[in-house]
């Protein structure tokens, strides 16, 4: 049986959304800061997003995010819909000054497709129709860019 | 095992956790993820890689964020248990309501903030009587006053004239 939005509120109390804030609060402040490049509507997005949460929790059975990439991936989908927001994501608009120094081992291919796909929510398909290049070849370079974050993070 | 690991080359996996994949590729890579344990754990170690390269721009919220949140979720619950509350309930089953109550629910308020007073038909009669009663009352009362004055002058310079004319007769 489908649970009302009551019951999926309370069973979504603020205590248990509290552990996901503890956690990863900083992380999506940073991510949506990379996007909106604004202090307080990045603090009014984080907000938003976890009311969100609460109100999402629970439904379909689920439990909610439980990682950095599911909230992520969350938090994307409630930006696009947040006003002032949604324009600078489609639109691509970021400032590469403050992650270039953590993605500068990647290549400049390897970074547009990175921050293409993660701050922009690009498809594959059309961002290998934007570069002209297959779907395929994107994947490899996000695999490899992966593979060099991954070890620039070890080093 | 070949296939699975081409698999994980393929960086579907990579697309997935960054939230990229297509709907026919999610479904594949959760068939697959169940299936089979090495695709589960590549999978786990993307998304910890992702996590960690977040974590590096992380940006410390401003005191008092929690408490927002904290708030803006009690009020949703609250509203939404008391909407609850009024559209599950079976109608015998409802709290009862005074009839002021239930008068009052009946209506919407419009202009509750308004200076203006709603009165019956037959008071703007009654009250535009009352305001011309007064009117032709306060003119009878200036007309009779200003009588009044000139009939005493008269009398005053008729007393004056009978006090002349007995003085001469004297």
């Amino acid at each position: 049986m489908l649970k009302t939005d009551r019951q999926v509120l309370l069973e979504s109390k603020p205590e248990s959304i509290r552990s996901l804030y503890d956690k990863y609060a900083g992380t999506l402040l940073g991510y949506i800061f990379e996007i909106v490049k604004d202090s307080k509507l990045a603090e009014e997005c984080l907000v938003h997003i976890f009311c969100e949460l609460s109100a999402a929790f629970g439904a379909e059975n689920a439990r909610g995010p439980q990682n950095w990439s599911q909230l992520q991936r969350f938090a994307r989908g409630r930006l696009e819909a947040f006003p002032g927001v949604s324009g600078k994501i489609s639109a691509g608009v970021l400032a590469h000054n403050s992650y270039d120094q953590h993605l500068s081992a990647l290549s400049q291919e390897q970074k547009k497709v990175f921050l293409d796909i993660y701050y922009h929510g690009k498809g594959l398909a059309k961002l290998a129709a934007e570069l002209n290049k297959t779907e395929e070849f994107i994947r490899k370079t996000l695999k490899e860019a992966f593979a060099i974050l991954r070890k620039s993070g070890e080093n | 095992m070949v296939k699975i690991n081409e698999y994980i080359e393929s960086g579907v996996l990579e697309a997935y956790v960054l939230g990229s994949a297509s709907e026919q590729e999610t479904k594949e890579l959760l068939y697959l993820k169940a299936k089979h344990p090495q695709i589960s754990e590549a999978l786990k170690d993307l998304e910890t890689d992702i996590e960690y390269i977040a974590q590096k721009m992380a940006v410390t919220p401003p005191p008092g964020t929690w408490l927002k949140i904290e708030s803006n979720i009690n009020e949703i619950i609250k509203a939404r248990e008391s909407d609850a509350l009024t559209i599950d309930m079976p109608y015998q089953d409802r709290p009862r309501e005074s009839s002021r109550t239930r008068k009052s629910s009946q209506f919407v308020e419009i202009e509750a903030e308004s200076g203006h007073m709603r009165i019956r038909k037959i008071w703007r009669w009654i009250f535009a009587g009352v305001f011309l009663l007064g009117k032709i009352f306060l003119a009878c009362a200036i007309y009779f006053y200003i009588e009044n004055r000139h009939n005493e002058k008269e009398i005053e310079l008729l007393k004056t004239e009978i006090k002349n004319i007995t003085a001469n007769g004297r």
